[in-house]
């Protein structure tokens, strides 16, 4: 059992110092992990055992348990009820593919992207409408900022020795929206994954999503050609590391042209393998040290490259309200998405 | 007031490192190539310095197996490799 610590007074300002004493915490206020709030939040996930570790998280490779997991959760601010979420987000996290070690210890300012899907997120609120990606959610706010705490505690990814971000990003304080599956012409994200729950979450290592906006077009190809545009970048991981993924949020509106067309989620990462390229002979001139599939090697210097080695690795999902603005979110590369039922 | 810490405890221990040779004459040098640029060039030069002034040698440079890359992890081969034909290795440039 954990041993509790004593907090001299109730104030936010000596729970403030105590963690500043500690080099803890993400610098914003917290919530105090008492044990009947932590207790609240693990009655959420039923019959468990609070103290079975779930996940070895590195690079301190701190075990995560539900009751630790319950900590950063309440001091994040998080409703209890949003428990079961962040379990799995951590089930998901320590997936060897997902390579957290790196992601954790780069110099790339990567932070992964929560997306939670189903009967959850419409029960406690997770916004995948209206500025998903921006505050006012406490579900979004509070769940994502809980992910960060749990790396920065349990995983060590702590400025310095666990995290050599150069720049370090905004995503990484809170990164978490929900899938908008009420504007989703197609079946929602996790069964195109072959995940059937009512529930589910993914996690994506990336960058901050990178908007493109098209208010005129009426035909897929013009608005995905933006989409395009804004993935062929030399300046991000995906131009060198092949297998790297993109995740496109697409906003409703642009969905629903794509849908009225007769395009598929697959027909929109199918085209945009297409036409997200790169000349193979700039990104030689560019770098010195590519990860590009065996096939790519072979071709010659005039060749349009696409920035990723398959269509597969274009992961499409609808997010946001009424407007004409969808992003994209590159990857950190040497790293793989990973999307699981929502599970205690 | 009562708080629980936040990190709980470690799970599984890194591996300790093993002790430094007290004397490095006619050892064997390896250098583990991290795959960040640059990091081969300077540490063998280093390595050869170090050679040079010990009485030892450097016997194996190597990258970290099939997926060599600085992001992802050294290959069993490769680490059953230097366990075999090098004394000490150098390794880990950063950017």
């Amino acid at each position: 059992m954990t041993e509790l610590l004593d907090l001299p007074s109730d104030t936010p300002e000596a729970l403030m110092e105590l963690f500043d004493s500690r080099g803890w915490g993400d610098g914003l206020p917290l919530v105090p992990p008492t044990p009947e709030r932590v207790g609240a939040a693990l009655a959420m996930l039923g019959d468990v055992d609070p103290d079975e570790p779930i996940a070895t998280l590195a690079p301190r490779f701190g075990e995560a348990t539900r009751r630790t997991i319950a900590v950063n959760a309440v001091l994040a601010g998080c409703q209890p009820e949003y428990l079961p979420v962040i379990v799995s987000a951590v089930r998901a996290l320590a997936r060897p593919e997902v390579n957290l070690r790196g992601v954790n210890a780069t110099t790339h300012p990567v932070a992964p992207l929560l997306i939670v899907h189903g009967e959850m997120a419409q029960r406690c609120g997770y916004n995948g409408g209206l500025g998903a990606f921006g505050p006012g959610s406490r579900a979004n706010a509070t769940t994502g900022r809980a992910l960060r705490l749990i790396l920065l505690h349990i995983a060590g990814a702590v400025l310095g020795p666990g995290d050599a971000s150069t720049q370090g990003g905004p995503a990484k304080y809170s990164y978490c929206v929900a899938e908008n599956e009420a504007s989703t012409p197609w079946e929602n994200y996790p069964a195109s994954r072959g995940i059937d729950a009512a529930s589910a979450v993914t996690v994506h290592c990336g960058e901050a999503p990178h908007n493109f906006h098209d208010m005129e077009s009426d035909h897929p190809a013009r608005i995905l050609d933006k989409c395009a545009a804004a993935m062929a970048s030399l300046g991000q991981n995906n131009a060198v590391i092949a297998q790297g993924e993109y995740f496109v949020a697409l906003g409703p509106e642009h969905a629903a042209t794509a849908a009225s067309h007769g395009w598929t989620r697959q027909d929109v990462a199918s085209y945009l393998f297409d036409r997200a390229r790169l000349p193979a002979g700039l990104v030689r001139a560019q770098f010195d040290r590519v990860a590009w599939a065996p096939w790519m090697h072979a071709m010659g210097d005039d060749h349009l490259m696409p920035v990723t080695a398959h269509p597969d690795n274009i992961r499409v999902f609808v997010c946001g309200g009424a407007g004409k603005h969808s992003s994209v979110i590159p990857s950190w590369g040497m790293t793989r998405s990973v999307t699981l039922p929502v599970e205690p | 007031m009562k708080i629980y810490p936040p990190d709980g405890s470690i799970g599984k221990p890194s591996l300790a490192r093993a002790a430094t040779p007290s004397v490095i004459a006619g050892l064997r040098i390896g250098v583990l190539d991290n795959g960040k640029p640059n990091a081969r060039l300077m540490m063998v030069r280093l390595a050869e310095q170090l050679a040079a002034r010990t009485r030892a040698s450097l016997s194996t440079v190597t990258g970290k197996g099939p997926a060599h890359n600085a992001a992802t992890a050294c290959s069993d081969e490769v680490l059953d490799l230097l366990e075999k034909e090098v004394d000490l290795v150098i390794t880990g440039s950063a950017d």
